[in-house]
């Protein structure tokens, strides 16, 4: 087939039209993609809001990466909310299928240490049994502050610590608890002015 | 567009060939959504904006677009749409786009817009289109809205979120609640539908029947007209989904 065959074949029609729907597709998505993406501010501030209803001024915080991941996981972000809480953008690791889960865990500062305040789910990778995790199940996490005063005491799914597991969602579970976890140790070790 | 086929598009769109009472399809995202009439609204809507913006689109490229590619170019037509309502539902109502998690961009794959491109929007003209897009998209909404607001009121004694008592029996607001009250409108649609067209059908036959001037033996008739409604109530959805098919194709099969 020589070259001016191919041109006016049918084949070669058909990927002409095929590329110009994509192209002409993917243009329209990426202007309207530039005017409704939701900012990382905007986020955080819809988070804020699910957590107290309302909004609340935040500062942002700096630290070294190296403070930001521990043998949980990694904070992505640390916010103090003008309530002197703290809120931890915090990414748990060995889910299901190895997928990670993202929370926000608020933490507010006690005499003995940091309290669990809130957790709320931001997202999550491979994980395809999230929505079993309801209020019941985090609210483990708000009900056991006294404990966590101890200063070493975690959240597992094993008896080994404060056990807190989703019957059939035990990966997804460990995950979350790994977040939770992840953020406590944050807070223990570095914004109580230990170092890591 | 005719008064008649305005009349016959909208009422093969909510009715005659609703997609989720008569034809059964988009059954994922009917069960999985209703729990609440607000999601069954906010998924009704969207997939209706979607058929129409890609029943229009579709209709206008119908003679572009080579007839080996069409099904790809449907696919990337649809998911651009389906993109675009991800985006602006993520910007303005979050809290939707988060309770429609995974079903929203499934839709890309919702087997009622892609029918309703291949066997409609793909042969008929824009406003036809953007008709049939409008009215199969509410018939779906009704559907979504009217399961939703029965899940909710049974499983969460609730309606559009407004707490309307405590009472609240959870079967409702589980996946067998889901194909439990799916199975039961089914049955109620179909059965009410069928008794209105045999009425309908009895009416104008007879009307016929007292127009006409040679009037033959009454019996014969009234055994005909039997027979017509016998044809009329054996006949199944995917009967009627097929005759549809070949109306929407200009009598084509």
């Amino acid at each position: 087939m020589t070259v001016k065959q191919f041109v006016r074949s049918e084949a070669f029609k058909c990927i002409v039209v095929l590329l110009a729907i994509a192209l002409v597709a993917g243009g329209l998505l990426a202007i309207l993609n530039d005017v409704l993406a939701v900012s990382a501010e905007e986020r955080t501030m819809r988070a804020i809001e699910s957590v107290y209803g309302q909004e609340l001024k935040y500062e942002a915080l700096e630290y070294d990466s190296a403070q930001l991941s521990n043998q949980y996981g990694s904070i992505d972000q640390v916010y103090l909310l003008e309530n002197d809480a703290y809120m931890l953008r915090s990414t748990g690791g060995d889910g299901y299928k190895n997928g990670t889960v993202t929370m926000w865990v608020i933490l507010t500062p006690s005499d003995d240490g940091f309290d669990v305040y809130k957790v709320v789910t931001e997202e999550y990778a491979k994980q395809t049994l999230m929505s079993q995790f309801g209020n019941s199940f985090y609210a483990v996490y708000t009900a056991h502050n006294d404990e966590l005063a101890d200063g070493d005491v975690w959240f597992t799914t094993d008896a080994s610590g404060i056990q807190n597991v989703q019957a059939g969602a035990t990966m997804s579970s460990r995950a979350i608890n790994n977040a939770v976890n992840c953020a406590l140790y944050f807070a223990r070790n570095v914004l109580a002015g230990g170092e890591v | 567009m005719t008064g008649q086929r305005f009349k016959q598009i909208s009422f093969d769109g909510l009715l005659r060939n609703n997609p989720t009472f008569r034809l059964v399809l988009g059954t994922c995202p009917t069960l999985a959504l209703s729990t609440a009439a607000f999601n069954g609204i906010g998924m009704g809507l969207a997939v209706t904006f979607i058929l129409i913006c890609s029943n229009v689109l579709i209709s206008l490229l119908r003679k572009a677009i080579p007839n080996a590619v069409r099904i790809p170019a449907f696919v990337i037509i649809i998911a651009t749409f389906v993109t675009i309502v991800r985006m602006v539902l993520d910007k303005f109502i979050p809290s939707l786009y988060e309770s429609m998690g995974v079903y929203l961009p499934l839709i890309v794959v919702n087997c009622i817009i892609l029918g309703r491109a291949e066997s409609f929007a793909s042969k008929n003209k824009v406003l036809d289109s953007a008709m049939d897009g409008l009215f199969t998209g509410l018939g779906f909404t009704c559907a979504l809205t009217l399961l939703g607001i029965i899940r909710e009121v049974l499983g969460s004694g609730a309606i559009f979120g407004y707490q309307l008592w405590d009472f609240r029996i959870g079967f409702f607001s589980s996946s067998a609640g889901a194909f439990f009250v799916y199975g039961v409108c089914i049955a109620l649609f179909n059965h009410i539908y069928s008794k209105a067209e045999n009425k309908l059908r009895s009416k104008n036959f007879a009307a016929r029947i007292m127009q006409k001037p040679d009037i033959g033996d009454p019996q014969s008739e009234l055994a005909e007209q039997a027979e017509a409604e016998d044809a009329v109530s054996a006949q199944t959805p995917a009967e009627d989904a097929a005759n549809a098919a070949v109306h929407d194709n200009g009598g084509k099969a």
